[in-house]
């Protein structure tokens, strides 16, 4: 009576696995990695009163990047301490912010700080940099340009 | 000299590169008998034209370290890559951890300027 089923059992085991089969596994590993594409560079506007030259002003536009990350990475901007190019009837001290956020794959709100990017996927990050004068001090007639380094870094 | 060619050659084939990335590895660690490790790194360019990049290797603190970086500023085809071969001295110390940065501004003459940096973090051990 019960010799049927058990013999259906050993068939269909035999037919599921076949004599010298094997398993054949693979393994594969991703290290961090990080791409960064320049799409376009920012262009600073001057306030109404000269005191700020900043991609925030009216007129003014963000630098464009986009990254592209495994994750496992940290996204900053370096400090800006001077402008590469100014007039020269400019002598006074001008404080450079570079700040960036980010959309996305990974959403990060405005700021100059370092983030942490864990989740893989590509986003696209606006860079912001303004320059401001203090007191009496203002903005000369000419032409300006600065570097604003974005960094990603394992 | 061939003692430590040759150490650094077999330091650097012991980094395995990854096509398509701005700059792979991104990280490692080197074991070297001689008194500097190599590491090679392979910075691609992702851009339809060609650009101009730089190799540079930092400390911790982003001081610039004395390196053997060959070579150190090439331009680069669109959506190329080649190696760079990175010599590390240990300048006494058992081990190093080193930054190795690609850099490149894509754009340049423009009035606020984008320089891209990638690093890698590399940790160079002497065997004694």
């Amino acid at each position: 009576m019960e010799s049927k089923p058990v013999l259906a059992a050993l068939a269909a085991s035999c037919l599921a696995v076949p004599a010298g089969a094997a398993n054949v596994t693979f393994e594969g590993s991703v290290t961090p990695t990080c791409t960064l594409t320049v799409n376009s560079n920012g262009i600073m506007k001057v306030s109404a009163n000269l005191q700020s030259l900043s991609s925030h002003n009216a007129g003014g536009q963000a630098g464009v990047v986009q990254l592209t990350t495994t994750g496992g990475v940290q996204v900053s901007v370096d400090p800006v301490t001077d402008a590469d190019l100014k007039p020269s009837a400019d002598t006074s001290a001008t404080t450079w912010t570079p700040t960036y956020a980010a959309a996305g794959a990974h959403t990060i709100s405005e700021t100059g700080s370092a983030t942490t990017l864990s989740a893989p996927g590509t986003s696209t990050v606006s860079v912001h940099l303004a320059g401001t004068k203090a007191g009496s001090d203002r903005f000369a007639a000419g032409d300006y340009s600065a570097t604003v380094v974005v960094l990603c870094e394992e | 000299m061939r003692r430590s060619l040759a150490a650094a050659a077999l330091a650097a084939l012991l980094c395995v590169p990854a096509a398509g990335q701005s700059m792979s590895p991104m990280r490692g660690q080197v074991a070297s008998f001689d008194d500097a490790f190599a590491v090679r790194v392979f910075p691609a360019n992702p851009y339809g034209h060609r650009i101009r990049i730089a190799v540079r290797v930092y400390d911790q603190e982003f001081r610039p370290v004395a390196a053997r970086i060959a070579p150190n500023d090439f331009m680069l085809g669109a959506d190329a890559s080649r190696p760079v071969l990175v010599v590390v001295p240990f300048d006494g110390a058992a081990t190093r951890k080193v930054r190795i940065c690609t850099e490149s501004v894509p754009f340049p003459g423009e009035q606020t300027q984008i320089k891209a940096q990638i690093c890698g973090k590399f940790l160079g051990q002497r065997r004694f």
